[in-house]
């Protein structure tokens, strides 16, 4: 049983994950691989705020997500200053320098990992009442991102993908926008984190490597951008794969490749035979002018 | 106790081993000039690179010219899929640069863990031993590693040089890199011209990657370091200046090897991503020089460096 509870706990967390991963890159046009790294920061600060500094667990976790969402505005912020494209560069180094200096930090357990965390309501009320608040969670995530999406803002937001230009040129301000919902999608992967290290009780850098990034990418892309739908169906479906791979009892060695090479394999084959994905929503992939016929985005 | 030999020795070796991220980011630079893309996909091909080295001379014990011969050919075979079967067919579907990022990105993962699974996670030199006799000159130590290793870079430089200034081919990439509808309408075909950046790209991660694995050791992932290294010195170089990539990258090595004077060798590889944050924060269109004066007989003019514009402002 409690493995299973396990099971659904990590699948909900990967729901909420590739969810708030759907709001930056699918919704807002943003790309960014640094997802994961906002997991640890939420993670990494409510244990260390929880186990070292006494702080409650459901404070600690708050105090996860803000972390989260200010990292990730003091990503945004320099990088969405200059060019969207910059984004994704600094992305990938803000990933690999955080983990680095998560690895060289002795309060952060350095890459040996962070143990005793404290637990949170599994003591009291037992393993199902976590069960039942990631569920709630990954619920609360869902609905609200599908609330974005519909909402005027969520027009907004679409409008800003369609012709940033002309979403401009009537007084909106489309930089912010895309630092809110970055934010805001950071910040959920932070409360994701933070939920994942009150289970699980040990977190190391190692967790949230590239490979990480990869998996939510591929849960998104596989799953269908742009859509409610398309990142649940992702993440259980990717997250049903490995779980079908540890039943092989490979070597760990072989293992991690083998997931990674499936990630990154599905994105592919994916990107090049169904773009849309299992959930299709409109044509995300293709350059805005291209899809109203005019111009190629990428062609020279 | 800290004496000029110590610092005289600690610039040569940057010196040295600062020629394989030029080559690096030599290669990055050409590919986003001509091409106008990103393209992360060449940690993939550096990875290719190295390995094909690797199990040339460990596992079939070839030497050395006939492994790197043939870590050569595999390289441009890759540059030329890459170019074919990718680029060029994500042109044809007019795909959003997001997309163009992802793929590119997701293509040096996939070969990242092919390379996990075939090889390891361990480390990898291309020869048993990374340790080079040294002569001393002076009180300085030159390892027989580090004269060939500049003079290759040098030499690669300046053959680029002189294929860009004064073959056709060359002409062309500079036509294309400044307006490639322009020169098409000028008869030039766009797809030799992207296909001819790739394959010199190719050309110098192969001698740059020859150069880095009899030098270090190599891991799966570290072509994506050793990348992101390419792409803050092309950024703080300025897009589009070849040059600018290659001197910036002497300058971040030189950098970095000194820096083992002021902090400890663990936060070293960190100094990486200060450089890549530096870099899109402060220096997005590249370090300019000064502003220098020029005299046209009595009138005084100011003559800066033309401004280069990020890839992504100049689409806009």
């Amino acid at each position: 049983m409690e493995y299973l509870y396990g099971v659904i706990i990590i699948v909900g967390l990967y729901v909420i994950l590739a969810t708030s991963f759907n709001l930056i890159i699918g919704y807002g046009g943003l790309i960014s691989i640094a997802h994961p790294v906002f997991f640890a920061l939420g993670a990494y600060a409510s244990a260390v705020l929880s186990r070292d500094f006494g702080v409650p667990v459901p404070f600690a976790m708050l105090a996860g997500m803000v972390v989260a969402f200010v990292s990730s505005i003091a990503l945004a912020l320099p990088s969405l200053r200059v060019s969207g494209d910059y984004l994704l560069i600094a992305s990938i180094g803000f990933q690999l320098g955080v983990l680095e200096v998560i690895k060289n930090l002795r309060f952060t357990g350095g890459p040996g990992g962070f143990t005793n965390i404290p637990p949170f309501l599994i003591r009291d009320l037992g393993r199902e009442s976590y069960v039942l608040l990631v569920v709630v969670v990954m619920i609360a995530v869902i609905l609200l991102v599908r609330w974005i999406a519909r909402s005027d803002y969520g027009r907004a937001m679409s409008a800003m993908q369609d012709d940033e230009l002309a979403y401009a040129s009537v007084g909106r301000d489309a930089m912010w926008m895309k630092i809110v919902i970055f934010a805001l999608g950071s910040g959920i992967a932070g409360l994701a984190g933070a939920l994942y290290a009150h289970y699980f009780r040990f977190i190391a850098p190692e967790q949230f490597e590239i490979l990480q990034s990869a998996a939510i990418l591929t849960m998104v892309v596989v799953g269908g951008m742009r859509t409610t739908w398309g990142p649940i169906v992702g993440a259980l479906l990717l997250e049903a794969v490995p779980q079908a791979i540890t039943f092989l009892h490979l070597p760990p060695s072989v293992l991690g490749p083998i997931q990674g090479l499936l990630f990154t394999g599905l994105v592919l084959v994916f990107m090049f035979f169904r773009p849309q994905g299992l959930v299709p929503a409109v044509d995300v992939w293709r350059a805005p002018q291209a899809r109203a016929g005019k111009a190629e985005e990428f062609r020279s | 106790m800290l004496d000029a030999t110590i610092i005289l020795q600690i610039l040569w070796t940057s010196l040295a081993t600062s020629s394989y991220y030029v080559l690096f980011a030599v290669a990055f630079a050409l590919v986003l000039k001509v091409t106008r893309l990103f393209n992360f996909a060449q940690a993939a091909i550096m990875t290719i690179a190295f390995y094909t080295a690797f199990v040339a001379v460990q596992w079939l014990a070839w030497p050395a010219w006939a492994a790197f011969a043939a870590m050569m050919a595999v390289t441009l075979a890759a540059s030329y899929l890459l170019e074919r079967i990718g680029f060029e067919a994500l042109r044809k579907r007019g795909v959003s640069v997001m997309f163009v990022f992802v793929f590119t990105f997701m293509v040096s993962e996939f070969v990242a863990y092919v390379a996990m699974l075939i090889f390891g996670t361990w480390p990898q030199t291309i020869f048993p031993t990374i340790f080079w006799p040294a002569t001393l000159i002076g009180n300085i130590a030159i390892s027989a590693w580090d004269l060939p290793a500049i003079a290759t870079t040098i030499g690669s430089l300046a053959a680029l040089f002189v294929f860009m200034r004064f073959t056709r081919v060359g002409q062309f990439m500079v036509g294309v890199a400044d307006n490639p509808d322009l020169a098409e309408l000028y008869g030039i075909n766009k797809r030799q011209i992207f296909l001819a950046a790739m394959l010199i790209a190719g050309v110098f991660v192969a001698l740059g990657m020859f150069l880095y694995g009899t030098r270090a050791q190599v891991l799966p992932q570290t072509a994506l370091s050793l990348m992101l290294f390419a792409i803050a010195a092309t950024i703080m170089g300025g897009i589009g200046n070849i040059a600018g990539a290659a001197i910036t990258a002497v300058v971040l090595g030189i950098i970095q090897n000194v820096s083992i004077l002021v902090i400890s060798s663990e936060w070293q590889g960190f100094l990486l991503y200060v450089f890549l944050f530096l870099a899109i924060v402060f220096f997005p269109s590249g370090l300019r020089l000064p502003r220098r004066k020029v005299r046209f007989g009595t009138a005084t003019r100011e003559i800066a460096p033309e401004p280069v514009a990020p890839a992504a402002e100049s689409k806009a």
